[in-house]
């Protein structure tokens, strides 16, 4: 197994206009590893996600991707140039994304949605590409319903769709944004099973989330983070059980009462 | 001899009508066609942040939302010849209906283009698919169904608007008109037909528009 | 230059004769359109009915059948019309369709609860019309009202294939005596443009002027 991060974040930056929103990350995520970013909301987190596969193109820093440097090319004199979309597609490859809002495409059925990124942008024959789609749609229990529309699923469902989606493209890294935030409650369980079972296959994640209990059971590592900044990270007993900062032990009081309360 | 009244001379001219109603169709629908492409490649200009692209684009939607139909189809049909190049009647009526329609559509999408929700394009763009397909495979089909309703509507619009290119040569229905007119001296009759023609092909329209739309809504 | 110099004075009557066309066609149909809408509102099922053909038939065909029908047709009955005759009674009775139409939807727009109030507040019906209704339906419709005034401008170029020498008709005429294309074209689309956009300006600057109608924002 080499030891060479899949992702590698150095000094990353982000700013919209004079807003700053992230200050500086450094992160390595390994092969295997399964890394949360928690945090109040307007830290930075999501920002920092959607850096990682150029949705939202850094200004500063360094993002590396199995060693290869995403969105830009250093040219002479170290003058970096932002890479043509085509490039940016070969850097991203290995990385697939499962959103908040599960951003199905809603024309088409669940089989095709699963389907489309393997047949346009992988160029896999048809037939290939829906036995793959299906394969992924069985793993996530969704293939009874390959041939029914997004809208007439559950939330749950579609997010299922969605990771369904993600798995099609046999990723080597997977960043998942709030998955379970647009869920009703009683539908956040089955698709954090989804996650559970992914995990113990050795899937490799990158999960922003809100659900501080599933972060601690599922998470090799907890990036705590604040005012753009990673403020505390570390194994999620260390974390959860003895964080060092008072920032993050007000963060995470409010959950600690909760989980202790009888 | 007798004159056939007047229910059978009517019916009479229906066959040669109906030919003409077969090619008002036919360029109204290459219009509105061709139109729908042009359309979007103008929304792309209209909404592009370079002004090079976009105020053209605005430019050319104001003059053709601005002049009759009748004017644009004049200009194509006579301004090539007298640069020397011959347009025929047919090619310079579906070019002009075309150019038309494309203004209106530009606006018509403009409207479907907004309301796909920004996480669906970021869904492609993280799944690597090309602008292109985005454009043709996500947003695209997402936008005809949204517009439908306008999109036939502008089909109706041009299907009446399309009356005109009798006067450059393009014998459609109310060139049709025109000649059964002219052969039996009863105007009245003819051009009522051909009206009843034209509100059969328009109701039809309306009515197929109804039902496609009921159809998508149940899915 | 010294074409376009000779030829402006030609296009600016011809121009004249096209506004003079459309505005008393339109003129006529906003009158025909009120009392189709007040037909509509008030007259029983039948009249509803039938002004529910007439716009149906008048929407569902061009215009340029229409003109036709009035022109060449309605003189089998006896009724014969000059040429602008026939161009201004056309777009009347075409415009009044859309008119109605128009009026409709301006009538549509006045919440039900307005009119619950001047009812609860003892207006006569007729007072609840002119002073509840008319004028919040005319500020909402101002705007499609000026648009169907384009539209009927646009139509009124139809008239030049029935001779009416207004600003398409002149155009043709003039290229066919000068084999001059490109600056006749020019001032023909100049001129229509000019003319519908004085229309959109005029109806922004009038829609500024209604109070009720300024928006926080």
């Amino acid at each position: 197994m080499s030891t060479l991060p899949i992702l590698k974040l150095r000094a990353v930056g982000k700013s919209y206009g004079e807003n700053r929103v992230l200050k500086g990350i450094d992160l390595d995520v390994m092969r295997g590893e399964i890394v949360t970013l928690i945090g109040p909301s307007g830290s930075g987190k999501t920002t920092a996600l959607r850096c990682m596969n150029f949705l939202e193109a850094y200004d500063e820093g360094e993002i590396w991707i199995k060693g290869q440097l995403l969105g830009y090319s250093t040219g002479e004199q170290g003058r970096r140039t932002r890479d043509s979309e085509a490039a940016i597609a070969e850097v991203r490859r290995p990385v697939a994304m499962v959103f908040q809002q599960f951003n199905l495409w809603p024309h088409m059925s669940v089989l095709a949605n699963v389907a489309a990124p393997l047949i346009l942008a992988r160029r896999m024959a048809k037939d290939e590409a829906r036995r793959k789609a299906l394969a992924a749609l069985e793993r996530v229990g969704m293939a009874h319903k390959a041939e029914a529309y997004p809208a007439r699923l559950s939330g749950g469902q579609q997010q299922r769709v969605g990771i369904a989606r993600a798995l099609a493209v046999e990723p080597e890294l997977m960043l998942l944004d709030e998955p379970t935030s647009a869920l009703d409650p009683e539908l956040v369980e089955e698709v954090q099973g989804v996650i559970r079972s992914l995990a113990q296959d050795g899937m490799t994640m990158v999960m922003v989330t809100h659900e501080m209990g599933f972060a601690a059971k599922i998470s090799n590592r907890v990036v705590f983070m604040e005012g753009g900044l990673v403020v505390e990270s570390g194994p999620p007993g260390e974390l959860f059980g003895h964080s060092r900062t008072p920032r993050l032990q007000q963060f995470l009081k409010p959950w600690l009462e909760r989980s202790l309360a009888p | 001899m007798d004159t056939p009244d007047l229910f059978t001379r009517c019916l009479g001219y229906l066959p040669a009508l109906l030919d003409g109603a077969l090619n008002t169709l036919w360029v109204a629908g290459v219009g509105v066609g061709c139109g729908f492409l042009a359309g979007i490649l103008l929304h792309r200009l209209l909404s592009s942040t370079n002004p090079w692209f976009s105020r053209p684009a605005r430019v050319y939607v104001s003059i053709i939302r601005g002049t009759p139909v009748l004017v644009q189809l004049l200009v194509c049909f006579y301004l090539p010849s007298a640069l020397g190049v011959e347009v025929p009647g047919l090619l310079a009526a579906t070019i002009g209906l075309s150019l038309n329609s494309a203004a209106y559509q530009s606006q018509i999408l403009g409207a479907g283009f907004a309301a796909i929700p920004r996480g669906q394009i970021e869904a492609a763009r993280t799944f690597n698919l090309s602008r292109s397909q985005t454009l043709w495979h996500v947003e695209v089909p997402q936008v005809l169904a949204l517009t439908l309703p306008a999109l036939v509507s502008e089909m109706i619009d041009v299907v009446k608007a399309s009356a005109v290119v009798s006067v450059i040569s393009v014998t459609d229905l109310m060139r049709v008109g025109q000649q059964l007119s002219s052969s039996t001296y009863r105007p009245l009759e003819v051009y009522s037909m051909a009206a009843l023609c034209y509100l059969a092909l328009t109701s039809l329209l309306s009515l197929a528009a109804w039902v496609c739309q009921r159809r998508l809504a149940r899915r | 230059m010294q074409e376009f110099l000779e030829l402006l004075p030609r296009f600016a009557v011809a121009a004249l004769l096209t506004l003079e066309l459309s505005l008393a066609g339109a003129a006529l149909g906003l009158a025909g359109g009120f009392l189709l809408h007040l037909f509509r509102l008030g007259g029983g099922r039948v009249f509803a009915l039938g002004c529910g053909v007439y716009v149906w038939l008048l929407r569902g065909t061009p215009f340029l059948s229409q003109l036709f029908i009035v022109y060449f047709g309605l003189p089998v009955l006896g009724l014969r019309l000059s040429a602008p005759e026939a161009t201004v009674v056309s777009l009347a009775f075409y415009s009044a369709a859309y008119f109605s139409e128009i009026f409709r939807a301006g009538w549509a727009a006045i919440p039900r609860g307005q009119i619950e109030a001047a009812h609860a507040f003892g207006m006569t019906s007729r007072a609840r019309f002119c002073h509840i209704e008319l004028p919040q339906a005319l500020a909402f419709a101002l705007p499609l009202l000026a648009n169907q005034l384009i539209l009927v401008i646009k139509e009124s170029a139809v008239a030049s294939i029935i001779t009416v020498p207004e600003l398409t008709m002149t155009t043709s005429n003039i290229i066919a005596s000068t084999y001059s294309y490109v600056m006749p074209y020019a001032l023909l689309i100049a001129g229509y443009w000019l003319l519908t956009q004085s229309v959109a300006w005029l109806a922004q600057q009038a829609a500024r002027r209604i109070p009720f109608l300024r928006t926080p924002s």
